[in-house]
Order: structure tokens, then C-alpha cells, then sequence
């Protein structure tokens, strides 16, 4: 199939098509109205169907009845709106309902701003909602990526049942890159789903549901989703930049940040100093062994993020101080240049570690 | 001769059956059944003519009737497991209805419910098709994503004026709006049931709630929402009734709507909704038989019965 130039919002909503899904329900929030905008004019093209809900509380829901009923269903939106998704999030959790929902973030707290921000990594990654449960989150970098990973997050969600997020920003929203889209998957091609309701001719009657009133089963499916949980660290992935052999200092940074560290990447090269990237791609399960392996091979590690320090916890975690960890955040709409990472870099390495 | 079959163990001893007897055929024993309730027998079976009043009050699917050797069987849309409802709730009943209904057009297995967050929320276990169990407020939201996806499906809800009425009001509107094909069953018993007997935004002025110790003040609360006459001011065409289960004659004629409201989802015409006066003798504090003149004297007044709204074709005129 030949590139195409296209917006990453677009890209996005075409890549869910591609995945098979034919239901979008949603609710517009600047940064991402092409999402819905660009799904609303494609579905009915394809056979689909786009709904614009009351609000995201009900779109949020909208989803949990229609992957309950087995379909393949998408969802976008923007901090503000993910918040009021996590109801229905935390209630498809549960339920062990898969969908697919991109927040393309904007700062916060509260209506905050429009421009880029990672100030929902908690969120994202350490459930959100009420109840202990995780969502798989994968972050683009790239338009290009952005299109793979909406596909694979169908994919994802089917496999373990659960709500998969996709993280990106503004900047990966808006920009256009050349896209490819690796396949194209028709919706009667997808495997039945035993359990959805699709009413109950020839069969035993499903529920699909996420209360337990008994504490022992309650306990016992908590215990059960964390297997869950646990079992999806088979998914991580990750990119290692400049690493071979080493390097002066390790900068660790997801979806747009990554861009910039690797323009800082090669100003440093200039000056002598060596910079490596470790760009987790999917924020949970956290790539965790191949972060401690690349922080080994640095004398120092410098977490960069636009928030003021969120991911920077998970990898403090993962180093455990075998390696000094430094943090540069901005926030609010505002990105770091490249060189604010070479000038952060050049002071850790400064200082003997 | 005609005469009713008591299935003694799952009687709650509610004795609406007893009430609504025409021919005191029925009387309590003074025995209790396996559950610790008195239950009805059969006293005086020579006086029984067959009318089913104590099988359609019967909140609990607890009564047959034998007629020239043959019997009433309970709807293949119920389960058969025990309601966790109260002695002489009327969801009960709405249930058998809906059950009944869903029987008698044959759609049992291709029919989708959605159970409610409120005394309801095990209406998954009660119906015998494929179910969910939505998030409080949000069933009509859920119906809308599985009748988008699936509209091959039937689809309803099943939910309190809690749930319906308050923190769900947005979803209800605007499921309604959009003409949702989809059925809805509302169950306004003027309380919050499940939580203990809370204020609703359909709890009668004056009515006593454990958050309005003193009765609902107007000036404080608002009045009470009429949910069928709100929604019959959308323009989108649909169907909308409000009936009530405290008596036979208005059993039947909740039957009756209940299966206009699914008929019209079935030949797609539009969004139905089956507004239900109920009762709640836990919370109001009265006993079954009393809750019933309760709704009688206190509700029906006014929440007035009736269709409210039938679907009619709205010209779609762009840019009228
Ligand atoms: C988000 C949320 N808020 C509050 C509750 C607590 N809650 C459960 S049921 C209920 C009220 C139900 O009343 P109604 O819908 O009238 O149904 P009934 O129990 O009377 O049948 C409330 C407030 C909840 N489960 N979830």
C-alpha cells in the first residue's frame, strides 16, 4: 500500500477502520475533534456507525454495551473527557470488556489548557478509575506508530479482554507525517466472542457484569485480573537509541518527548557528549528489565517529560538507585527544547556521580 | 373446577393474593414455609372462578392456576431463582410482565437486558436471556451501544427513578432524542429503594425519606418529575405510558403497554419507554396491601395513567 500524507488524528480513526472496528462512540474535546469529526464522515462510507453521546460518561458506557455485545468499538478524547470515561472504564475493567480508547492529552488539572501535556500518565497507567485494575497503554511517537499501535490495540484488547488505551498529544494529533497501514481487517473476519450477548439461540445466556457480592468471589476476581495484568508484560516494547556500547547519560522519554531527545541526541553528539534514548512504547506493562539493563549501561539517567514528574516515579523504581536518576519536566503547553535535554545531560555528567 | 396452586416456598407471606381475591378463596396459614413466612391455602376452593387475580398480584411468580387439567406455568424468561426483593414489592410483578411479554412475541433469544444500579441490580439473575449490568444511570447508554452495534438485537432497560430519573436524566433525554430503538421499563417507586430509603427526584411532596426526615419540601427539592410528560415535550417521535401494578385491572393494563412498548422496537418504529408505578412497603413504611392504596391515593393523582405519546412520522424537513 503507498504512504499517505495524513493528520495523526486521521490517521488514528483510519487505522481503527483498518483494525475492523466499525463503531465509534464520542464526544468532542479540543485536541482530538478530528478523531470523531474525521470518524463520523468514514464509518457510514464503510458500513458503520458513529454516535455523538451526551457526554463521555455516556459514550464511556455506549462502549461497555457494545463490546459487551461483542463488537469491535473506539473511543477518543482528551483529558478532561478521559476523566469522565472512567466510569465506564473502570466498569469494562471489571467486566472484562475490550475496547479502544486514545487520549490525546492536554494540560490540567482541571479544564487546563489545549496544548501538548503527559500529566495523565497516572491516570493511564495506574488504573484511573475506581478499583484495582490496569489498562494496556501504548505511546505513539510518530504518526506512522500511532497507525500501528491503534491496530494492535484492538488486537490487545481481544486478547486479554481489556480496555487498551493510546497515549499521545496534540503535536502527534496534528501533525501530518506519511502513513502506511500495515493490514486491513474485514469486521466477519473477526474471531466470534463466545461470551458477548448476541442473544442466546442455541446456548446458555451470558451476563456480562463486574459485581460480586460475595467477598470471596470478589476477591478471587481481583486476584484473577491481576494474573491478568501480570501476564500482559509479555506485550512490552520499547526503543533503544544510540545505547550500543553504552552511554554518558541515558535520557528516558515516551511519545513526543522521545522526538526532541533524539534532536538532542545528535546536538550532543557534537559536543562530545554521548546520549542515549530509552523510549518505553508501552507505559504499562512498563518495559521494565530492558530499562534497568539500558540505565546500567549509563553513568547517569535523566527522565524527561511534559508533567512534573510522573514516569519519573515508575523509573526511579525500576533504577533503584543503582544509577543517579535526574528529572527536567515542562508543563502547561510548554515543550522542552532539544537543548534544555543536552544542557541537563551536560549538567549530570558534570556533577560525579 | 378452576383453583390456585400455591408454590408454598417461595411465598413471602405479602398476602396481596389474599386481597385481591374476590371470593376469599384464600387465607393465610398458620404455618411458615421454608424462607419463616406465613404463606396463603386454598380455603374455600369450591368459590374459585379462575379470574388469576391472586396469580397477577402475586409478586413473586409464587402462584399457578389448574383449569380443566391444565396449569399455569411461570414465563420461560424468568429464571425461576428466588427475587431478592422485599415481601410485596411490585418489581416483582413488572418482572413477570416483562418476562411474559418477551414469551409471548417469541424474542427471548435475541434479547438483551440491562439491569439498573437499585434494588433491580440482579434483574440479571430474574431474566432469562442475555444480560447486563450497567453502571447507575447509564443502562439507556449501554442499550444505545449494543442496539447501535447489533440492531438485530431487542434491547432494554430495566431501572429505578433513581437511576433513571437523576444521575442517569442526561442519558435518559437524550436516548429518547435520538429515538433510540430501544424499550424501557421505569420503575418509579417515589424512593430510593436499595440505599435505604433515600429522597427521590419522584418522592411525593410531603413524603417522608431518610434525607428529607420531614418530608420533601418543594421549596427546598423541587417537585417531583413527571419523566413521560418530560419526555413527550421531545419531537422525536416514541412511545411513552405510564401505568401501575397495585391492583388486577391495572396489572392488565400495565400488560398491555409493556407489549405495545416492545412491539414498536420490534417493527423499528421507535424509542418506548413503560413508566411503572411501584411500590415500596420497606421504605414508605406500610405494609404490601396499604402500599397499593398508597399509589392509589397519593401517586396516581399525580402521576397521571395513560398513553402519553404514540409514535406518529415527523416529516424531516432540513433547515425547518
Ligand atoms: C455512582 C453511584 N452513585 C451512587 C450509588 C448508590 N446507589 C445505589 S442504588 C441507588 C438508588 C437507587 O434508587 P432507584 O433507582 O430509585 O431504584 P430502587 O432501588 O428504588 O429500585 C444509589 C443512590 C451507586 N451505586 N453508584
Amino acid at each position: 500500500m503507498a504512504k499517505k500524507l495524513m493528520k495523526g488524528c486521521e490517521a488514528i480513526g483510519e487505522a481503527a477502520i483498518h483494525a475492523g472496528c466499525r463503531l465509534f462512540f464520542g464526544y468532542p474535546i479540543t485536541p482530538q475533534n478530528e478523531i470523531p469529526e474525521y470518524m463520523s464522515a468514514r464509518l457510514p462510507q464503510v458500513g458503520g456507525m458513529f454516535v455523538q453521546a451526551e457526554s463521555e460518561v455516556a459514550a464511556s458506557n455506549m462502549l461497555y454495551g457494545a463490546s459487551g455485545a461483542g463488537c469491535r468499538v473506539f473511543t477518543s478524547s482528551s483529558s478532561p473527557g478521559i476523566s469522565l470515561m472512567m466510569e465506564g472504564v473502570s466498569y469494562m475493567a471489571g467486566a472484562e470488556l475490550p475496547v479502544v480508547i486514545v487520549n490525546i492529552m492536554r494540560g490540567g488539572p482541571g479544564l487546563g489548557g489545549i496544548l501538548p501535556s503527559q500529566s495523565d500518565y497516572f491516570q493511564a497507567t495506574k488504573g484511573g478509575g475506581h478499583g484495582d485494575y490496569r489498562v494496556l497503554v501504548l505511546a505513539p511517537s510518530t504518526v506512522q506508530e500511532a497507525a500501528d499501535l491503534v491496530i494492535d490495540a484492538f488486537d490487545l484488547a481481544d486478547k486479554y479482554r481489556n480496555p487498551v488505551m493510546v497515549v499521545g498529544d496534540g503535536l502527534i494529533g496534528q501533525m501530518m507525517e506519511p502513513v502506511e497501514f500495515k493490514k486491513t481487517i474485514k469486521p466477519e473476519e473477526l474471531a466470534e466472542k463466545p461470551w458477548a450477548t448476541t442473544g442466546c439461540a442455541g446456548r446458555e445466556r451470558n451476563v456480562i457484569n463486574s459485581l460480586y457480592l460475595d467477598p470471596e468471589q470478589l476477591e478471587k476476581h481481583n486476584w484473577d485480573l491481576y494474573a491478568k495484568y501480570q501476564s500482559m508484560a509479555a506485550e512490552v516494547r520499547h526503543e533503544d537509541y544510540n545505547t550500543e556500547g553504552g552511554c554518558d547519560v541515558l535520557i528516558v522519554a515516551y511519545g513526543t518527548v522521545a522526538r526532541i531527545a533524539k534532536t538532542a541526541i545528535d546536538q550532543a553528539r557534537e559536543k562530545g557528549l554521548k546520549i542515549g534514548l530509552f523510549r518505553p512504547i508501552t507505559l504499562y506493562p512498563y518495559p521494565a528489565e530492558a530499562l534497568a539493563k539500558a540505565a546500567l549501561g549509563a553513568k547517569a539517567v535523566l527522565v524527561a517529560e511534559l508533567s512534573t514528574g510522573q514516569m519519573v516515579e515508575d523509573v526511579r523504581a525500576i533504577v533503584a538507585g543503582r544509577r543517579p536518576v535526574a528529572f527536567h519536566g515542562r508543563v502547561g503547553g510548554m515543550v522542552m527544547g532539544p537543548d534544555d535535554l543536552v544542557a541537563e545531560a551536560e549538567k549530570l555528567v558534570a556533577v560525579p556521580a | 373446577m378452576p383453583k390456585p396452586i400455591i408454590e408454598v416456598d417461595r411465598c413471602k407471606g405479602c398476602e396481596l393474593c389474599i386481597n385481591a381475591c374476590p371470593e376469599d378463596v384464600l387465607a393465610m396459614s398458620s404455618e411458615i414455609n421454608a424462607k419463616g413466612y406465613f404463606y396463603p391455602s386454598v380455603v374455600h376452593p369450591d368459590d374459585c372462578t379462575g379470574c388469576r387475580y391472586c396469580l397477577l398480584v402475586c409478586p413473586d411468580t409464587a402462584i399457578q392456576i389448574e383449569n380443566k387439567g391444565k396449569v399455569t406455568t411461570p414465563p420461560e424468561a424468568l429464571t425461576g431463582k428466588t427475587f431478592s426483593y422485599c415481601p410485596g414489592c411490585t418489581h416483582g410483578v413488572i418482572h413477570r410482565l416483562v418476562a411474559e411479554t418477551i414469551d409471548s412475541l417469541g424474542i427471548r433469544d435475541r434479547t438483551v437486558g440491562i439491569a439498573p444500579v437499585g434494588c433491580s441490580v440482579l434483574a440479571y439473575e430474574f431474566f432469562n436471556c442475555d444480560m447486563q449490568e450497567a453502571s447507575h444511570g447509564r443502562a439507556m447508554a449501554v442499550a444505545t451501544g449494543i442496539k447501535r452495534g447489533r440492531p438485530d438485537l431487542m434491547v432494554f432497560t430495566y431501572q429505578g427513578d433513581g437511576d433513571l430519573a437523576s444521575i442517569g436524566m442526561a442519558e435518559t433525554i437524550h436516548a429518547a432524542n435520538r429515538g433510540e430503538k430501544i424499550t424501557v421499563i421505569f420503575v418509579n417507586n417515589a424512593i430510593y429503594g436499595m440505599t435505604g430509603g433515600q429522597m427521590a427526584p419522584t418522592t411525593m411532596p410531603g413524603q417522608v425519606a431518610t434525607t428529607c426526615p420531614t418530608g420533601r419540601d418543594v421549596n427546598l427539592a423541587g417537585w417531583p418529575i413527571r419523566v413521560v410528560e418530560l419526555l413527550k415535550t421531545l419531537r422525536t417521535p416514541a412511545y411513552l405510558a405510564r401505568v401501575a401494578v397495585h391492583d388486577p385491572k391495572n396489572i392488565l393494563n400495565a400488560k398491555k403497554a409493556i407489549r405495545k412498548a416492545f412491539k414498536y422496537q420490534l417493527d423499528g418504529t421507535c424509542f418506548s419507554l413503560v413508566e411503572v408505578l411501584s411500590t415500596c412497603p420497606t421504605n414508605w413504611g406500610y405494609q404490601p396491601h396499604e402500599s397499593c392504596e398508597w399509589v392509589e391515593e397519593n401517586m396516581v393523582p399525580y402521576y397521571p395513567l395513560g398513553e402519553v405519546k404514540v409514535p406518529e412520522e415527523v416529516p424531516v424537513q432540513v433547515g425547518s
